[in-house]
């Protein structure tokens, strides 16, 4: 409860920060110490020391697991702040509020990972969707990012709808919002249920870019403002991946039959639309939207064997998926020319800027010694484990072969080409912080159970 | 430190050590420095080594644990060491032998550059090093660590000259041959893990674990690992690598290719002693493959005429009759052998070596002769090596070969009757050597002559010690009908193998048919060396071979067999799998599927618009597609 309600209390503090400080680098040494704070304050949770005594019975339960992946979601970010907030100056005028925005998301987050309540579940889900309609139309002057919001309002209106459609249904089969109530075993004919739990599955669906749902990822992401392309590639969308699993675990886990072989058929469906398509993008910018949209498709084999090793895996998947990621992103926020031949020679202008995303693109492509790799081992193993769906691993094993080639694209680009210098500077705490991100990414790669052992204390 | 066990790590360390200074300093250190710090490294692990010995003939048998090395899942193989009176045996083999050929390496390398000096003596350090492994590790994991080790070491030096390409080309022959081997045992190691789940030897070497292993899978097992002592320990049919292998440095062969690495496979089968003991196929199976090898090398060896080649059939003849000895049972004779054997043939290479040294790289004995004249101290050491070898009554090659013999007898009088067969013709092809190479007349160039030298005291003092040792080692293991209680050797190695005795089948052999069959191959060995003496003495045999000569000459013409029906139609199969499979069927097939995505993705490409409406209708396309076989077709 502390993260949720203090999440929030940030948010309105960053709010009134432009009118508390006449300079932007105070207003981004309160957001990161704000974000240090959140983050003290979650562990503080997880260790049983609540701030905040609220009784939310019936309508949000903080379980170890939701209260450890909220977390990893906070340092996440609090790493996004270190290396890109300072980019986020580029993007327009009202630099405080970005940071306000970036508040009320997490706050949306922590509610769609521990809900228990059908609404909840909706009013988080529109608490993160509505400040991302925001930021993604934030360079106000600049038409793509203006479009790109407009598309991706108008299709994530489209998805509410479908939501509220669904929880009708599921209100009108069960008649309870409460997700630990439904007595669903007893409905396993109902169409009225079956229907409602479909509709919610499109609508997050459309949220975590599954295909054939995704279509607004690429212009979205293209669209939006660098920086916040990061964000919601990442941290958000783990985010409501996290709830996605927590919801079809905890409410529809007695009618698996009726949507299992979907969650697989989605799954490969995305893998096969997002590797297959990144293969021909010039702009690493949209690659890396194409290849969110694959790395989607592996995170969506959680929810295909939802066990143990389901959980476990999500949760690498997070971690490994997020840290490249942000660490991609900001380099390319400091990049003038983001298409491929944009990073030709970079290595020779950068060589420490190059090892990093070197490192990264490395562990994307799930290449062992890196967080990527055991995040796949443990997707695939999960799935394994569930057993049923051999065919669906051995097709991820071959996608993820696909997926090589357009990483190794960045990384043939940088050592064995020759090019101009795109690169616009960085400052040394910021390589300090890809350095960090790098070891970061490599220790979970070498040693994952530590990262479970901090789950399991 | 109150116990030398606690630090018996540094028995291994030392020499990787030594290995490490002596590699990465080649550049810098003079020879004078690397030649020290390869011998003195290797004389600290021997007296080390001596240390250990004691303690454990004093009862300590030791079993050390340093750190996890691999945890998979249920299955745990620790980083360990176990000492016990086998590993303690081959600790002073290795190091105590090592070391000699060590000194002498200093004084039969010293026209080597500096640069590859210093690489040869890293590369014997490593070998030390990684043989150490291979005895004293604790499990069948560490074990092959070794093995694979003592593998490299053996390719590096057998190519330690490998600007010659048929010496590059030996090496690689070493390497392959091994690695057949190596393969099965590898298959075998994986088996025991999934059996028996685990890898340590004193957690499988009981009769509970080994009750969990039916008769077939013990049977397949032990021939598996045999298959891996073959290669390792050159018998048949994986012997041809040893004989090539003498293009390597001659202390190299001494140590390497007669005195250690050769006799792994017997190590291990003696390691793994009570497994064997109760595969009683497999245990036939070694017998005959043994016994067989023994005869072909040794008929081989009838007409080589390379100094170094007879000792390398040699070899094979007798690493064949440790094998007799183990597929008989006879795992103390086996063991015996292994250390008389290092012994002497260790004197016989390193006395050669100083031949080859001395003829100014001449290895053709038909060019030699006489030479006792001028290498009195070469000549004398030889001479003994010889009689030791050829099992002339109180010689150490006596007391073990007999040893040999005698079990084998208990066996079979077939297996007995070949054996004794063998050692005839080891005696008479020994003598032939001799004494083509040290009596009769000079028969090489002048130039030759007027260099003809004996060799400095940093060969022949190892030549002495090792003499010394052939003459007086057999006497650890005088035979029970002589003295009883005299064989000290079973004494002390009676813990490991009692509990593979109590499982073999008992073959009470009477004292006094054993003074007959000791007395019997005594005089039939000395005939034959009379009778080789005079032969060759008289009419060296140095024309050229004829009729069957010329089939024991060229080896049974088994390497052109290994040639004609394994390696060509293996290149065959390989140019059709690279120019036929690999070129059309894979790259088409790889190419094919690139193209492929090519041209999925420029399709996939126009669904992506950018128009809202077509992403809606899309979306809307795809969930009722889903709904209608939700409610329609699935039921």
């Amino acid at each position: 409860m502390n993260a949720v309600l203090l999440s929030g209390l940030l948010g309105v503090v960053m709010m009134f920060a432009s009118f508390l400080f006449r300079t932007k680098a105070p207003v981004r040494i309160l957001a990161i110490l704000g974000m240090a704070v959140l983050l003290v304050a979650n562990v503080l949770d997880t260790k049983g020391i609540h701030f905040f005594h609220v009784n939310t019975t019936g309508f949000l339960s903080f379980t170890g697991y939701a209260l450890f992946f909220n977390t990893i979601v906070i340092a996440c970010t609090l790493i996004f702040f270190l290396i890109s907030s300072k980019d986020m100056q580029k993007v327009g005028n009202h630099y405080a509020e970005y940071f306000a925005l970036i508040f009320f998301i997490l706050t949306g987050i922590f509610l769609v990972t521990a809900f228990t309540n059908l609404l909840i579940l909706f009013i988080g889900i529109e608490i993160i969707s509505i400040p991302l309609y925001i930021l993604t139309g934030s360079a106000k002057k600049d038409l793509k990012s203006n479009e790109a919001a407009l598309k991706y309002f108008l299709m994530g209106a489209f998805s509410t709808g479908v939501m509220l459609m669904g929880i009708a249904l599921i209100y009108g089969a069960t008649g309870t919002f409460d997700i630990t109530k439904m007595n669903i075993a007893g409905l396993l004919k109902s169409n009225l249920l079956t229907a409602g739990m479909l509709m919610l599955l499109f609508s997050m669906c459309f949220k975590v870019s599954i295909a054939p749902f995704h279509f607004w990822t690429p212009d979205v992401y293209d669209g939006a403002p660098n920086v916040f392309t990061s964000f919601m590639a990442t941290i958000v969308k783990v985010g409501i991946f996290v709830g996605f699993l927590h919801l079809f675990y905890t409410a529809f886990d007695a009618i698996a039959l009726q949507w299992k072989i979907w969650m697989a058929v989605l799954a490969a469906l995305t893998l096969l639309v997002g590797n297959i398509t990144a293969v021909f993008q010039q702009s690493v910018k949209r690659m890396l939207a194409y290849s969110s949209i694959s790395q989607a498709g592996f995170m969506l084999f959680a929810l295909v064997a939802m066990n143990e090793t389901a959980h476990e895996g999500l949760l690498l998947y997070a971690i490994a998926y997020c840290l490249a990621t942000i660490g991609v992103f900001g380099i390319i926020s400091k990049m003038t020319d983001y298409s491929f031949d944009g990073f030709n020679g970079l290595a020779g202008h950068q060589p420490l800027v190059a090892l990093c995303v070197a490192i990264f693109m490395l562990s994307l492509a799930g290449i062992p010694l890196s967080a990527g790799f055991l995040a796949k081992f443990y997707m695939l193993k999960a799935v394994i484990q569930a057993g049923g769906y051999m065919w669906l691993v051995i097709f991820g094993v071959l996608m993820a072969a696909v997926s090589a080639y357009y990483y190794f694209r960045v990384i043939q680009a940088m050592y064995f080409k020759e090019g101009p210098n795109h690169f616009s500077g960085i400052s040394a705490f910021e390589k300090c912080v890809l350095v960090g991100i790098c070891v970061l990414i490599v220790f979970t790669g070498l040693f994952p159970n530590i990262i479970f052992g901090w789950m399991y204390f | 430190m109150n116990n030398v066990l606690d630090i018996v790590y540094w028995i291994p360390l030392l020499p990787l050590l030594g290995c490490i200074i002596n590699g990465l300093g080649r550049k810098n250190l003079s020879k004078g420095a690397i030649g020290f710090i390869g011998s003195g490294v290797i004389l600290a692990s021997f007296v080390l080594s001596l240390w250990v010995f004691f303690q454990v003939r004093g009862g300590n048998v030791h079993t050390a644990e340093y750190f996890p090395f691999i945890n998979v899942g249920n299955l745990k193989i620790p980083f360990a060491f176990q000492i016990d009176q086998l590993s303690a045996i081959w600790l002073l083999i290795i190091t105590g032998i090592g070391f000699l050929i060590h000194v002498y390496s200093v004084s039969y390398m010293h026209e080597e550059k500096p640069v590859h000096f210093g690489r040869y003596f890293a590369y014997l350090n490593l070998f030390v090093f990684s043989m150490l492994l291979l005895v004293m590790g604790a499990n069948f994991v560490i074990m092959f660590i070794g093995w694979e080790g003592v593998g490299l070491c053996s390719y590096l030096l057998i190519g330690f000259w490998f600007k010659k390409k048929e010496y590059s080309k030996a090496a690689n022959k070493a390497f392959i041959m091994n690695r057949v081997g190596d393969l099965a045992f590898l298959i075998a190691l994986f088996m025991l893990i999934h059996k028996l789940g685990t890898t340590t030897f004193s957690e499988i070497f009981t009769s509970a674990s080994l009750a969990k292993l039916s008769g077939k899978e013990m049977t397949t097992i032990t021939l598996l690992l045999f298959v891996g002592a073959t290669g390792k320990s050159a018998q048949i049919p994986l012997y041809t690598w040893l004989p090539d292998a003498m293009a390597g440095p001659t202390p190299v062969s001494a140590l390497i290719h007669a005195a250690t690495m050769v006799t792994a496979g017997v190590y291990m089968i003696a390691r793994a002693n009570l497994m064997f003991a109760m595969a009683p196929a497999t245990l036939n199976v070694i017998a005959i493959i043994g016994i067989a090898t023994a005869l072909l090398a040794a008929t081989i060896a009838l007409k080589q005429n390379d100094i170094k080649k007879v000792l390398a059939y040699s070899t094979v003849s007798q690493l064949g009759y440790m094998f007799l000895a183990l597929g008989s049972g006879a795992y103390v004779a086996a063991v015996f052998h292994v250390m008389t054997h290092a012994f002497f043939k260790a004197l016989l290479f390193l006395g050669s070596g100083s031949v080859i040294h001395a003829m100014g790289g001449e290895q053709d004995m038909r060019k030699m002769g006489g030479l006792s004249r001028y290498m009195k101290i070469t000549n004398i050491t030889f001479l003994l090596g010889c009689l030791a070898i050829a099992g002339i009554p109180g010689f150490s090659g006596f007391f073990s070969k007999d040893e040999i013999l005698a079990g084998a007898f208990a066996k079979s009088p077939v297996l007995y009757a070949l054996g004794l067969f063998g050692a005839l013709l080891t005696a008479f092809y020994m003598f032939r050597l001799y004494v083509t190479t040290f009596k009769g007349t000079f028969r090489g160039t002048d130039e030759q002559k007027h260099h003809l030298h004996e060799s400095p005291a940093a060969i022949t003092i190892p030549l002495v010690i090792l003499a010394v040792l052939s003459v007086i080692g057999g006497f650890v293991g005088v035979p029970e009908f002589i003295a009883h209680g005299a064989h000290a050797l079973s004494g002390f190695l009676q813990p490991v193998f009692k509990e593979a005795y109590a499982v073999l089948p008992k073959h009470e052999v009477e004292h006094s048919t054993e003074w007959g069959l000791a007395g019997l191959s005594s005089v039939l060995v000395i005939l034959t060396v009379i009778i080789a003496w005079a032969r060759f003495s008289k009419k060296p045999d140095l024309q050229a071979a004829t009729g069957f000569g010329k089939i024991l000459e060229n080896k049974w013409y088994i390497d052109e067999l290994y040639q004609g029906v394994i390696v060509k139609p293996l290149n065959m199969l390989g140019s059709f799998l690279s120019n036929v499979v690999d070129k059309k069927v894979v790259d088409g097939l790889v190419n094919g599927v690139g193209r492929l995505v090519r041209y999925g993705g420029r399709q996939l490409r126009w669904l992506q618009s950018g128009q809202t409406g077509s992403y809606i209708l899309m979306m809307v396309l795809g969930m009722v597609l889903i709904f209608i076989v939700q409610f329609f077709l699935r039921k």
